[in-house]
C-alpha cells in the first residue's frame, strides 16, 4: 500500500545485487518511486558522477542514496565521498543517505562527516542495515509528511480526506466513521510520530492541543478510548490496553501497528 | 635536513656540554693546585691544596650531568619509538583489519542478499510456503546486526588502543542518534515479539557538543544487549540537564544480580564464564562502551532491581557533558 510519492535517486556500482534490489523493492513497496544509476549503464565511476549530478540536476530527487564506494579500482574506493560534497556544495539541502560498504566504527563517519564543513543533512548506513532499516532512515532523512500513511497492510490515514481508511476482506477501502475531527487529529499526530520514528512516544501535551477544557488529560484518555473502540470495531477485534495507542506511563501516548 | 640536524641535537643535548665544560674546568682547577701548590692560597694545615677539592667535586658533578643527560635522553628516544612503533603497528593492524571486514563483509552481503531475494520472490508470487522457511529466513537475518556490531566493536576496539587517538567532538543531535539505533533494531525487535519505545525530555532536545558514532556505538551496544538478555519491553529515554546529558536503556528483564553487575565492565567478562559455560558473545561490547564514555568525559554505569521483585529491570545510565570535554 503505497504511503506517498517521492523520487529516490540510488547511485551503487552493486545496483544489481540483491541487496540494492531489495532495497529498491522495499521503497517502491512504501509508494516511493526509484531511479538507479549503476556501474552496468556507466561503465566507470567517473561516469556514474557525472551521471548522478545530471540527474539530480535534471529529476530533482527527494533524496539520494549513495554508495561510499564507486568501483573496485582504489581510486574508485572513496569516489562517493567526492559526489557527496559536490551534492552538499550544489544542492546543501538534499538529504543523503551514504551507504557504506561494511560496518563502521567510530572514526569514518566523523572523518567523512567533518570533510563536509556544513550541516548539510547526510546520513550513513551499513550496506548490511535491512531494507526495512533504510527505508525508515530515508522516511526521516527526506523528512516530508506524507498526505497518507499505511499503518500495517489494512489501515491507512487520509490526511486530505482527514478519514482512516480500513481495508475490508474484498480488499475495499472503508472509512471509520467514527474517528473524524479530534479523534483523527490526535490519531494522525500518533501516526505521524510513528511514521517519523517507531517507538517515539508522543508527549501528552503535544496531543492535549487537539482538545478543550479544564481536564485535558482526562479529556484526551476518554479520546483514545473512544479511538481505540472505533478502531477495534472496524478491525474486527477489540483492542486492548497494549494495542494500537499504548500509554506510556507519565509520558504520553505512541502508536504499535497490530501484529499481523 | 631538519631532521638530521634535530636528530644531531637531541643526539647531544645543552645539559651534557655543560657537564662536560664543569667537569674539565675541575679537572684543571684540580691539576693546577697539585702540581703548583706554590702558587697555593691555602698553606698548611691542608694535606692537599684545597683548590683540589673543589676540582675533583667539579669533575665528579659535570660528569654525572653528562651522563644523567644522556640517560635521560635516550629513555626519551626509547620511549618515542617504542610509541612510532605501536602507532604504527595500530596503523597496520587497522589496515589490515579494513580489508579482513570488507573481504569478509562481501559474503556476508551475498547471503543476506540472497536471503532477501528469495522473501521477494516469495511477496511477489505469493507462493504458500511452510512457516519453517520463513523462520530459517529470519534466523539468517537476524545474524546481520550481530555481524555489523561484532564488527564495528572491533574496529573501535583497535581505535582505541592507538596511542593519542584523539577524542573529537562537533554538534550532535542525540535523539537522531536515538532514532537510528530504533530503527536499526525495531525490524529484529518485531521478530522477536519485543517492543522498542523512545522518548526524550525536553521534546526538542537540541544539540550537544559530542561525537555521534561513538554516542551511537555506545547505545547499540546497550539495546543489542537489552535485546539479548532483557525483557520484551525496551525504553531509551534521553534527558537534558544543566552541563550533562543522559540516556537511560532500561529492559523489564529479570535484572541483572549485583555479583554480576560487579563484573559486566571488564573487558572479555561474559554471563557464561561465571557457570563454566560456553561464552555466546566476546564479552566486549560493555567494556568498549564505557571507554569510549570516558574518551568523552562521561561515565556508564548500571542499576537493576532482580526479580522476583515485581517491577524488576536493568537500567544502563550514559552521562555525557552537554558541551566538549575539553571546553
Amino acid at each position: 500500500m503505497p504511503s506517498r510519492s517521492g523520487n529516490i535517486l540510488v547511485v551503487d556500482d552493486e545496483a544489481t545485487s540483491a541487496i540494492v534490489r531489495a532495497v529498491c523493492r522495499r521503497l517502491e513497496d512504501e509508494g516511493w518511486s526509484t531511479r538507479v544509476v549503476s556501474k552496468e549503464e556507466y561503465g566507470s565511476a567517473d561516469d556514474m558522477l557525472w551521471a548522478a549530478l545530471a540527474e539530480i540536476e535534471e529529476s530533482l530527487p527527494d533524496g539520494v542514496i549513495l554508495d561510499v564506494r564507486l568501483g573496485e579500482y582504489r581510486d574508485d574506493h572513496f569516489k562517493g565521498l567526492d559526489l557527496l560534497k559536490r551534492i552538499v556544495a550544489e544542492r546543501p539541502h538534499l538529504p543523503v543517505l551514504m551507504f557504506t560498504q561494511y560496518s563502521q566504527g567510530v572514526e569514518r563517519d566523523t572523518v567523512a562527516r567533518s570533510a563536509l564543513q556544513v550541516e548539510a543533512p547526510v546520513e550513513f548506513i551499513d550496506k548490511l542495515a535491512s531494507p526495512e532499516e533504510v527505508a525508515l532512515r530515508i522516511r526521516r532523512l527526506v523528512g516530508a509528511e506524507p498526505k497518507t500513511i499505511a499503518i500495517g497492510s489494512r489501515i491507512s490515514l487520509d490526511a486530505n480526506a482527514g478519514a482512516v481508511l480500513i481495508r475490508d476482506a474484498a480488499g475495499r477501502q472503508v472509512p471509520v466513521h467514527d474517528v473524524r475531527g479530534r479523534r483523527f487529529q490526535i490519531l494522525s499526530e500518533l501516526a505521524q510520530a510513528w511514521y517519523r520514528s517507531p517507538g517515539n512516544v508522543v508527549p501528552f501535551d503535544r496531543l492535549e492541543r487537539h482538545l478543550e477544557g479544564d481536564d485535558a488529560r482526562a479529556s484526551l484518555r476518554v479520546r483514545i478510548r473512544e479511538i481505540k473502540v472505533a478502531m477495534g470495531r472496524a478491525l474486527g477485534q477489540p483492542l486492548g490496553a497494549n494495542d494500537f495507542i499504548v500509554s506510556v506511563r507519565d509520558r504520553g501516548y505512541r502508536l504499535l501497528p497490530p501484529r499481523e | 635536513m631538519a631532521a638530521l640536524t634535530h636528530r644531531r641535537i637531541g643526539g647531544h643535548p645543552w645539559p651534557a656540554f655543560l657537564g662536560f665544560g664543569v667537569a674539565i674546568a675541575g679537572l684543571a682547577t684540580m691539576v693546577v693546585s697539585l702540581f703548583f701548590p706554590a702558587a697555593g692560597l691555602f698553606p698548611e694545615p691542608w694535606p692537599v691544596e684545597p683548590l683540589a677539592y673543589i676540582g675533583i667535586a667539579g669533575v665528579v658533578v659535570g660528569l654525572a650531568m653528562a651522563a644523567g643527560t644522556y640517560l635521560a635522553a635516550g629513555e626519551s628516544r626509547r620511549h618515542s619509538h617504542g610509541f612510532q612503533r605501536m602507532d604504527d603497528w595500530s596503523r597496520l593492524t587497522e589496515q589490515q583489519f579494513e580489508t579482513f571486514q570488507h573481504d569478509l563483509g562481501r559474503p556476508m552481503r551475498r547471503i543476506l542478499g540472497k536471503c532477501r531475494e528469495v522473501r521477494g520472490v516469495l511477496a511477489s508470487t505469493g507462493e504458500d510456503v511452510s512457516i519453517v522457511v520463513h523462520e530459517l529466513l529470519n534466523e539468517i537475518e537476524e545474524q546481520a546486526p550481530s555481524f555489523r556490531l561484532m564488527m564495528a566493536n572491533m574496529q573501535v576496539m583497535i581505535n582505541l588502543e592507538t596511542p593519542d587517538a584523539p577524542a573529537e567532538c562537533y554538534p550532535v543531535e542525540p535523539t537522531a542518534v536515538v532514532s537510528r539505533i530504533v530503527e536499526r533494531y525495531t525490524g529484529q525487535a518485531v521478530e522477536q515479539g519485543k517492543d522498542i519505545v523512545w522518548w526524550s525530555e525536553p521534546e526538542e532536545f537540541g544539540l550537544v557538543y559530542s561525537d555521534a558514532a561513538a554516542l551511537e556505538h555506545i547505545i547499540a551496544n546497550l539495546v543489542d544487549n537489552a535485546l539479548r538478555y532483557g525483557g520484551e519491553y525496551i525504553e531509551i529515554s534521553a534527558k537534558r540537564g544543566g552541563e550533562r546529558f543522559q540516556i537511560d536503556v532500561t529492559d523489564n528483564g529479570p535484572g541483572i544480580p549485583a555479583h554480576y553487575r560487579n563484573h559486566l565492565f571488564t573487558r572479555g567478562w561474559t554471563p557464561e564464564m561465571g557457570r563454566s559455560q560456553e561464552k555466546t558473545s566476546s564479552g566486549l561490547g560493555l567494556y568498549i562502551s564505557r571507554t569510549l564514555a570516558h574518551r568523552y568525559g562521561g561515565e556508564l554505569s548500571v542499576t537493576s532491581v532482580v526479580a522476583p521483585e515485581s517491577n524488576h529491570n536493568a537500567t544502563f545510565t550514559l552521562t555525557l557533558p552537554v558541551g566538549a570535554p575539553d571546553a
